[in-house]
């Protein structure tokens, strides 16, 4: 891959920092009043997800990243792998549990997610910002309550517990954002 | 009100403040003869003339700092000027190669007295916090655990690599300002008024020395460099020292370097009365006022 240099930074750019793929989120140019240029990086981690702030003496320059970012449709997971789809291509991937992190709660069977990869290896999966889940356990439903005050937790199909107004029962289908984990109402 | 008014209304302030105690507001030239040597800091090069057969080289000032000591070596007494300047290769988020400064000079005041009535000034259009004062050696202290004063370049360089950060640096000050850039800048913005004072000596530019510090201090609102400001160097030869180290400077960085400007040491032959003065970058202070 190219290198960049401090001039060419760009927000959304990818580049390697200390051997993992980030995206760059700010760029703050620093100049002291009586010193040189400095460039104040804030990156995220593609790999674990975490902010960092790096600071470069402006010139100096970072590898690109191979980073792509592709819609695929999640098919199955076989016990070992969760595996997607390219639907352009055709090509399967089959994505290590470790690279899910939140997403493994929202995953439907036939969903398009986004997927980045790095090197051609899947390294994170975003799920649609909205998924349509089935609650398969919450507390007995409250009769007349259609007014949705207050809450209660239910455990959807996939594992992921959101809190859901009081007349939800188990065999219901409910819209969930998965950017908040919040319920999104009824099917 | 539109931001033409409350920049007109920003400039009333400040020229009260500075009328109520007698300051002269000034004028001085802005197309010079000799650019800044600054190793940093690069004129904007200007031809003139070159139509009517008198073509000559000038540049834009950078800062009506020399300028306005030759006023004051000649007697002017306190002096302010609210001016634009100009500087070459600074384009940023918060850097324009025209900006506007507020330069003021005090005569017998020290950098602490200095500070004082900056922020009498900064209460007076309308910020509200409290000043914060920290040496530069306590703020690295307290958000770092650097001794900074104490700690030489190989010992910074190897600090510099803890942080995964270049040590690619000619000089040991550049490499205190990349730390404090990096490490003590982000801490400060959670003060909304913060002066850090007493550089190292090695970052005097034209402060006065007393041992391992420079009599100089910075003004950092909610993080934003703002203002420099100095106990300033008094005779023709200390500035002749400090422009020739660092026209020697910007020659190891292969950056050009000027003839010294003959005219402003001549005027300092008559020292500059004991003075403190600072520069504070207007558009900045202004951008401080609106968000707080």
């Amino acid at each position: 891959m190219a290198n960049y240099s401090t001039s060419q930074f760009k927000n959304g750019m990818k580049l390697m920092l200390d051997g993992n793929p980030c995206s760059i989120v700010n760029n703050e140019i620093v100049k002291p009043g009586k010193g040189q240029a400095f460039n104040r990086v804030k990156f995220k981690d593609l790999i674990t997800g975490k902010s960092l702030i790096k600071t470069f003496k402006s010139g100096e320059s970072l590898e690109g990243a191979d980073v792509m970012e592709l819609d695929m449709q999640y098919l199955y997971n076989d016990g070992s792998a969760w595996n997607f789809m390219d639907p352009e291509t055709f090509e399967q991937y089959a994505i290590d549990d470790s690279a899910m992190d939140d997403a493994r709660g929202y995953l439907v069977e036939q969903d398009m997610c986004t997927v980045v990869l790095w090197n051609d290896n899947p390294i994170s999966v975003t799920p649609p910002n909205h998924v349509m889940l089935e609650v398969v356990d919450t507390d007995p439903g409250l009769k007349g309550d259609t007014a949705g005050t207050g809450g209660k937790p239910a455990t959807m199909n996939t594992g992921v517990v959101v809190q859901v107004p009081l007349f939800i029962s188990i065999g219901e289908i409910v819209k969930v954002d998965t950017r908040t984990n919040e319920y999104a109402g009824r099917s | 009100m539109t931001e033409l008014e409350k920049k007109a209304v920003l400039f009333k302030k400040i020229r009260a403040f500075f009328d109520a105690q007698d300051l002269l507001e000034v004028q001085t030239p802005s197309l010079l003869n000799t650019p800044t040597t600054d190793v940093y800091i690069d004129s904007i090069v200007v031809a003139t003339n070159q139509a009517i057969g008198l073509k000559k080289q000038q540049y834009l000032h950078t800062s009506p700092e020399l300028e306005m000591k030759k006023l004051l070596a000649q007697g002017s007494g306190d002096i302010y000027q609210i001016c634009p300047v100009f500087r070459d290769n600074e384009v940023g988020e918060r850097n324009f190669n025209e900006f506007t400064l507020l330069e003021y000079y005090r005569i017998n005041f020290d950098i602490h007295r200095l500070m004082a009535d900056l922020s009498a000034l900064l209460h007076h259009l309308g910020f509200e916090d409290k000043t914060v004062k920290m040496s530069y050696a306590q703020a690295f202290s307290q958000f770092t655990n650097i001794d900074i004063l104490n700690t030489d370049f190989e010992s910074l360089k190897r600090i510099a690599l803890t942080h995964g950060l270049s040590i690619e640096f000619e000089w040991i000050e550049d490499l205190q300002m990349f730390l404090f850039v990096h490490l003590v800048e982000p801490c400060l913005k959670d003060i909304p008024i913060c002066f850090i004072y007493d550089y190292p000596s090695e970052q005097s530019a034209l402060a006065r020395i007393e041992g391992r510090i420079a009599h100089r201090f910075e003004l950092y609102l909610s993080g934003v460099e703002v203002g420099n400001g100095y106990d300033e160097l008094q005779d023709s030869s200390s500035y002749q020292q400090v422009f020739a180290h660092e026209n020697a400077k910007r020659q190891q960085l292969n950056k050009p370097f000027f003839d010294l400007d003959v005219e402003f040491l001549a005027c300092l032959e008559t020292p500059l009365p004991p003075c403190s003065g600072v520069a504070i970058g207007i558009e900045r202070l202004a951008s401080q006022l609106i968000t707080t």
